[in-house]
This record gives C-alpha cells, structure tokens and sequence, in this order.
C-alpha cells in the first residue's frame, strides 16, 4: 500500500507551465530523491505537496485519503487546510528557523500551540530529537549563534517535532558551505536507516545514490527518468546523461 | 520682579504648566497614531486596489505637506467654511484640533514604517509557520511581530523623538504649550516682561525629555538584541 500517490500534477504560473502531469507513488519507509536542474519544477512539486501551492490539476492521495483534488473547486476551510499539511513536513533551503527562540522553542512552538500532546512529553521528545541531530549542547542557543549545518540540523529536528508522515527536503544542502554539507546530509542518512519516508530534492548525486530507494529525474515540468538508484550509473534518456556529466 | 531669582519660581511654575500640556499631546498622539498607523498600513497593503491607491493619496497628501500647515486647517477650516466653530473656543478645543491634526500626521509616518517592517520579515517565516500546521493569526502572533518589532523600533525612535519638539508647533494655533509659556514672559505676565530665558530654558524641557527617550529605546533595542532577524 503505497503512503502517497501523486495523479497527474499540473501547475502554471502565469503563461509558464512548470508542473506537466506529475505520477509517482512512494511507499512507507521509502526514501525518493527528485534531481534535475533547475527550474525543471523540482521545488515547486515540494511547495504543491506541502499546500504551499496549488496545483491546477491532479490529485495527492496520502494513505488512501485525497488531500488534495483540484477537480474539487471548493478552497479548503483553513482548518482542513492545517490537518491537510500535517501529513507532511518541510525543510526549507535556507533553514527558516524563528530568530527569536532558542533551539528548543523552535523545536516545541508548534507541538505546545497545537498541543498535540502534553507539556513535558512535548519537551522530552523534542531534546530527544535534538539530541539525535547532534545538538545537545545547543539547546539553549538561539539560531544566530549556530552556523548553518546547526540550524539546518534544527530545522530537521522542528520538521520532525510534528510527526509528520512524510519528510520533505528542499535542497538542504545549498546554502551551506561545502564543509557543512556533511552534518546534514549525516542526519538524513541517519533518517533513512530508521526507515524514515522521505522526499529530498537534492544536487548531491552521490548521496541521493547512496540513501534513495527511488529517483526522479525532472526536466522541464515531466519526470523524464524514474527508477532506483541504477538509473544514476546507467541513465536511459540523453537529458540525464547530459545532466549527470555536468557534475 | 527684576532679579532671576525672583523670576525663577514664576516661571518654573508656569513652564511646568506649560510642559504638561505639551506632554498631554505627546501622549494623545502617541496613543491614537499608532494603532490608527496600523490601520493605515493595512490600507495601503491592500490587494484592493482602489483602497491601496487612496491611501497612498492621502499619506502623500500629509507627508507632503507641513504639520504647521494642516493643523491652521484644521483648526480654522471647518469655522470658515461653515460658519461653525467645530472645536469648541477655549483651550480644550484647541487641544482636540491639534491633537487630531497630530495624530492623522503621525500615522501616516508611522504606516510607512509598519509597511516596512512588515514587508522586511522574510516571507520564509510564514511558510515555516504554515508546515507546522500553525494557524495565521498564531504566526502572526507567536513568529511575524517580535521580529517586525525588533525592525520597527530603530525608525519608530526617530519619530518619536522628532514628536517631542513637533508638538511645539501647536503653538501657531494658541494651545498653551510649553513654549506659548515662555514666550509670554516676554511680552508681560504675572509681573514679569521682557524677559527672554524662560524662552531658551524651554530647551532644558525638550532636552531632558528626549533624552529620557533616547535611554528607553536604547534599552528596548538592547532587550530585543539576543537575536538577529
């Protein structure tokens, strides 16, 4: 049974057709990884996920429940919208952390808003989670103090604070130096070993090789390639040997 | 009464007098300006155009035009043309019209500074907030104010500070400020005429009281520097 399904995923900005009828299914536990250069639509398929976007056809089925339908002209009630959003979590290319809390309160806001369970249980998870990313002793830091793999390593232990079914990575590692890319792509690995699902646009080749179960190859607005890790080493299409060849 | 130490219990008296006066209409500003500033910011945010477009007109109306200005029409306006004293004789009504004048002015400033301290807070932060699941009014709360405070305070400051000496500018119009106060020592008054420095001893007033200011917004943006936004 897969955890999701997208169905035919269209989306315009204007005149500019990004999205060109998006299929894919992913499975519990699955890691997929979506490459291609960009402005082939990568992101913006991460941003209809996440409800930060709408698409203008298709579907997103999340354990056997439409949470999205664009067929269905009614706009969401901005509750249903919120539980909708729950299913999945988001971290952002350039981390997005709340400059005014500390690692903690960034981790805790929204489980103690939402008060998705109760304080102490909310408070032991999230130094738990920090704990795993390797942050123990930043807890009480607030983002400014941290460099960006720090705070890239907060937004994955925040993401995680709600549970979320499926992790969402948008380039996580692209605006980290070089020398921090490691800690944070460590973290991911970690994830995937605890059969984490997750979805992680990336330009790190060979980590999407190493951690994925499936790739997306995508180029201007269609999966132009899909398959497991193989199709990196032994690419089909012309477009992805020639997008490969560019690393 | 010739010597200043004679002089000086009067007048200090009277400057005292005039200084609350003075401090009423700080405050009065204060206190209307920046809730209807935020109000006007909104306005001029609009995604409806008609309304953002009138705003605007009327921002570039105020901003564009002297405070001394708008508060002679104000105040003498609706006399003229209707035949009617609108605000009363006496000192309270001046007080009323310059404190509308000086409210409607300073939240135009203030709207401009709102619009930018709302817009300079990354749209990042919002979207954050959005996959957590968070509602609007809580990001706007818990994750959009601090940091749109922390941007504001800094011009809000200045402004503040300009206000303190612009209130005196309700002068034009007879409101028994401080410096109305002092200036009546010089043309005669409870026995003393020709006398100058209550006028330059005004200046003590508006130095003291802005420098009090200047040390609370010091400390705010101090409290606000633990983090960076």
């Amino acid at each position: 049974m897969a955890i999701l399904e997208v169905k035919n995923l269209n989306k315009s900005f204007g005149r500019n057709h990004v999205l060109k009828g998006i299929d894919f299914t992913l499975e519990k536990g699955e890691v997929l990884s979506i490459i291609g250069s960009s402005g082939s639509g990568k992101t913006t398929l991460l941003r209809c996920l996440n409800s930060l976007e709408f698409a203008d056809e298709g579907q997103i089925i999340v354990n056997s429940e439409t949470i999205f339908d664009a067929a269905i002209n009614k706009r969401p009630s901005e509750k249903e919208l919120r539980l909708k959003r729950l299913h999945f979590g988001l971290v952002f290319q350039n981390f997005n952390l709340f400059p005014q809390y500390s690692v903690l309160e960034n981790v805790t806001l929204a489980p103690r808003l939402l008060k998705k369970y109760s304080k102490e249980e909310i408070e032991k998870y999230a130094l738990g989670l920090i704990d795993s990313v390797g942050l123990k002793d930043k807890v009480n830091s607030y983002p400014c103090e941290l460099s960006g793999g720090q705070q890239q390593r907060v937004a994955i232990a925040r993401a995680l604070a709600m549970k979320p079914n499926i992790l969402c990575f948008d380039e996580p590692t692209s605006a980290l130096d070089p020398e921090l890319t490691g800690e944070v792509l460590k973290v991911i690995r970690s994830l995937a070993e605890r059969h984490m699902t997750m979805i992680i646009v990336t330009h790190e080749m060979t980590f999407a090789h190493d951690v994925s179960d499936k790739i997306i190859f995508m180029d201007d607005g269609v999966i132009a390639e899909y398959g497991d890790p193989g199709i990196l080493e032994h690419p089909k299409s012309e477009r992805l040997q020639a997008f490969l060849t560019s690393f | 009464m010739n010597t200043f130490m004679q002089q000086f219990p009067i007048v200090f008296q009277s400057l005292n007098v005039g200084f609350l006066q003075t401090l009423k209409l700080f405050a009065v500003t204060l206190l209307g300006a920046i809730p209807l500033g935020l109000v006007i910011s909104f306005g001029s945010m609009s995604r409806f155009k008609p309304l953002s477009a009138a705003v605007k007109f009327i921002v570039w109306i105020i901003r564009g035009t002297p405070l001394m200005l708008q508060l002679l029409i104000i105040f003498y306006f609706p006399g003229l043309v209707f035949g009617k004293q609108l605000w009363g004789g006496g000192e309270s009504g001046r007080f009323l019209a310059s404190a509308i004048a000086f409210i409607i002015n300073y939240a135009c400033y203030f709207s401009e500074i709102y619009r930018g301290g709302i817009q300079g807070v990354p749209h990042g932060q919002q979207e954050a907030g959005q996959v957590l699941g968070l509602p609007k009014s809580r990001i706007f709360f818990r994750i959009t104010l601090l940091q749109m405070i922390k941007r504001i305070v800094p011009p809000m400051s200045n402004e503040i500070i300009t206000l303190v000496k612009d209130t005196s500018l309700a002068r034009i119009i007879a409101l028994q400020e401080i410096i109305w106060a002092g200036q009546a020592f010089m043309k005669g008054s409870q026995g003393i005429s020709g006398a100058i420095w209550p006028l330059f001893f005004t200046g003590v007033y508006y130095l003291a009281f802005s420098g009090i200011l200047t040390l609370l917004f010091g400390w705010i943006e101090k409290k606000l520097s633990y983090f960076k936004a």
